[in-house]
């Protein structure tokens, strides 16, 4: 058992998503960051669809009830074991009794807390993640509380051997890093004039603090569409379309960019006209209220090769683990 | 008044569009139409029963639709390539499909919705009217009463579901030149009753909860679309009622009607009222007024 | 949502006053007041109790009660009201005797 003392700006209980659902409107939910969430998991000897506590911003104090073992990964959170600090990326033990403190994000917005035998929720529609717009799935479809109670599954035999390992340098990412989110332009980008598709790849936008799970707003030059009359059913504001299913990671533009994250809408009305690759959407969710974010317009082969450098971090990480 | 059929629309070439490494988006026409609906249902369908590999979701959208896959699976230019032929092989003329007709009872101008319209008119075309008054207007009808009648006058069919779990987008199942088509809120209001019934573009929508919404708000629903404790009779097999396809007829109810629906669907029993029906879009093209009586008669005999 | 700051203590002088600065546990927008047509929740000079709310922090849509940590006198406020804040940032300083 894991009790919530201080729950943090917002943590809830996530994994790696609830597929199939999406023609009805449900969006994925899971772990804005999926590289850090497996991480985390693997560390402990979790497959990486074991459900963890997603803290964002400002993480909680936990207090474990159970001998445990745990691994934070992601944001740097200045972590605390009973006031002792401990590291981020590293499987550690915890005793019954053991009080988990984390601060705010100084690297990173979301931290991952990865326990042996995943968070233990009751799985809905095959998956724990959690969905706050319609109170779905996680603990009580909400934001953890004070007072919540968590229980944890059967740990892995292997769990406790673990204590103590590490992810190598090399596969920890650097979220200060001002490296570019990688975007493959396309979807309505017909929309937007050829100078506003070159200001979306070559302008400074910064994150504003209405950024969550929903959409990445972002602030930056105002952007022209094509003019045209508007075809039948689209609606009359040059931004809007006949209403369309929006890929996770698409830029919407109802005026300022929109990247829609793993709680979005499923669909809507808007031009959407491009996608960040699925090996940056992680890195993104990163991104903090006030930083910056430039996007690097990438082709297809470039998005494909990016996903299989971020699988083979993953397996390299996996694999150092057995 | 009008020439009864619905006049056939000749689709462009669609445009496949990468959504970056594991979505497809497939754009079958920029308008919307029936013809363009149609395909896009026809062609999920088609793609449900080849089911290739590596496939995570398939989206029908309005006119368009999107799918989402695992790279590691199915290569994103192979997709495509096999979408194309999927196309290539569905003839809407050959094409019908199993549906529901449904009983959708709306109070018009209820209290709740036209609370909250008053409360965002800083954030409307028009300060000075309501949603219906405006609507009316911009779309020639002489009143608000005429307008209603137009509304629940003939079906709509649901031709997308998203957004948000269970909002149905829904095209009335008219000729063109009979189809009402508003713009959205100037600035979207931050509040929407549950089951409100609203317009934008060339649809109507019902939103499952309270939220945000920028659509022409015209009534409420006593019925629910989406039903998370599955705790009605109808939302046994899913937690979301609508489905692409489905054919609702917006029924005009009374303030007393819409209050006894509403006590029965709150204790769990109320039944919706559904016939399954055949439907066939040549048929429908022909003759759409007399099709839609047709279906109709079945709900109401 | 009650949030407790983080709090830098310092003691100063001789008469045992201790003044803290309530620092922001998360980055956000900077709010003296609960709207912009109300008071703000404090002024340089206010007594407050431990628990008073000083100010907020807006992220994410949500808006976070800054509270006092302990009974004091409200100092210097830091930062403009709607200013962009950054998580630790010095906020306002409160004397406590």
């Amino acid at each position: 058992m894991i009790s919530v003392e201080k729950p943090g700006v917002l943590t809830t209980v996530q994994d790696v998503g609830r597929d199939g659902h999406y023609h009805i409107g449900m969006p994925p939910s899971g772990a804005m960051d999926q590289y850090a969430h497996a991480a985390a998991n693997y560390l402990v000897g979790n497959d990486a669809d074991a459900a963890t506590l997603e803290m964002t911003y400002q993480g909680c104090d936990l207090r474990f009830g159970e001998d445990a073992v745990v691994a934070l990964a992601g944001a740097d959170m200045t972590p605390t074991l009973n006031d002792e600090p401990i590291p981020t990326w590293e499987a550690v033990a915890v005793e019954a009794g053991d009080e988990l403190s984390l601060q705010y994000a100084t690297d990173g917005a979301r931290t991952y807390l990865a326990v042996a035998g995943g968070v233990d929720v009751e799985p809905l529609m095959g998956s724990r993640s959690t969905y706050t717009l319609i109170g779905l799935g996680g603990h009580e479809g909400r934001p953890l509380q004070a007072g919540d109670e968590l229980s944890i599954g059967d740990p892995p035999g292997r769990s406790a051997d673990l204590v103590g390992s590490r992810v190598d340098d090399e596969h920890v990412p650097e979220y200060a890093d001002k490296s570019a989110i990688r975007i493959v332009l396309g979807l309505c980008d017909y929309r937007l004039t050829e100078e506003s598709k070159a200001e979306l790849c070559k302008a400074e936008w910064t994150v504003t603090p209405e950024a969550d799970r929903v959409g990445y707003r972002l602030d930056g030059p105002d952007l022209d569409f094509v003019p045209r009359e508007q075809p039948f059913g689209a609606g009359t504001d040059p931004s809007n379309v006949v209403d369309l299913g929006y890929p996770v990671g698409s830029i919407q533009v109802p005026q300022q960019p929109i990247v829609l994250m793993r709680d979005a809408v499923t669909g809507g009305g808007y031009a959407t006209v491009g996608t960040v690759v699925s090996a940056d959407r992680g890195l993104l969710a990163q991104r903090r209220t006030h930083q910056t974010v430039t996007f690097e317009d990438v082709s297809l082969e470039d998005a494909l090769d990016a996903r299989t450098r971020n699988e083979a971090a993953l397996e390299a990480i996996r694999s150092s683990l057995e | 008044m009008t020439d009864q059929r619905i006049e056939r629309v000749s689709l462009p070439k669609p445009r496949y569009e990468f959504g970056a490494d594991d979505y497809v988006f497939v754009e079958l026409d920029q308008a919307m139409s029936f013809d363009a609906n149609f395909q896009a249902m026809a062609v999920t369908q088609q793609i449900r029963e080849r089911d290739p590999p590596g496939l995570i979701e398939i989206c029908p959208a309005n006119a368009s639709y999107m799918i989402h896959f695992d790279p590691d699976e199915i290569g994103p230019r192979a997709l495509v390539e096999e979408l194309k032929e999927i196309a290539a092989a569905t003839d809407l003329s050959e094409y019908q499909w199993e549906t529901r007709v449904v009983d959708f009872p709306v109070l018009y101008d209820d209290e709740w919705t036209r609370e909250t319209l008053m409360r965002f008119r800083d954030n409307h075309q028009d300060p000075d009217s309501t949603d219906l008054e405006y609507s009316a207007r911009i779309n020639g009808f002489d009143g608000v009463e005429s307008f209603i009648e137009a509304h629940a006058g003939a079906p709509h069919m649901v031709t997308m579901v998203g957004f948000v779990p269970g909002l149905p987008w829904c095209f009335q199942m008219v000729p063109r030149d009979r189809q009402i088509e508003v713009p959205k809120y100037v600035q979207p209001r931050t509040d929407t009753p549950a089951r409100a019934v609203g317009f934008g573009g060339a649809f109507t929508a019902i939103y499952p909860v309270q939220g945000a919404g920028g659509y022409q708000l015209y009534g409420r629903t006593p019925l629910e679309v989406l039903d998370v404790e599955q705790r009605l009779p109808d939302f046994r097999d899913s937690m979301v009622f609508p489905n692409p396809g489905d054919v609702l007829q917006f029924r005009r109810i009374d303030r007393d009607e819409y209050d006894a629906i509403r006590e029965e669907v709150e204790a769990g029993t109320y039944e919706y009222r559904i016939e399954e029906v055949e439907f066939s879009p040549e048929r429908f093209f022909e003759d759409p007024t007399g099709y839609n009586e047709r279906l109709t008669e079945v709900l109401y005999a | 949502m009650y949030e407790r700051p983080t709090l830098n203590r310092t003691a100063t002088g001789r008469n045992m006053t201790e003044e803290t600065t309530i620092t922001a546990p998360m980055p956000g927008v900077f709010y003296r007041r609960s709207d912009p047509d109300e008071a703000p929740f404090v002024e340089k000079g206010d007594r407050v109790e431990a628990g008073d709310v000083v100010c907020l922090v807006g992220v994410m849509k949500n808006f976070h009660e800054i509270t006092a940590d302990a009974a004091g006198v409200v100092g210097e406020i830091l930062v403009e009201d709607e200013a962009p804040i950054e998580a630790g940032q010095e906020l306002v300083r409160l004397t406590s005797e």
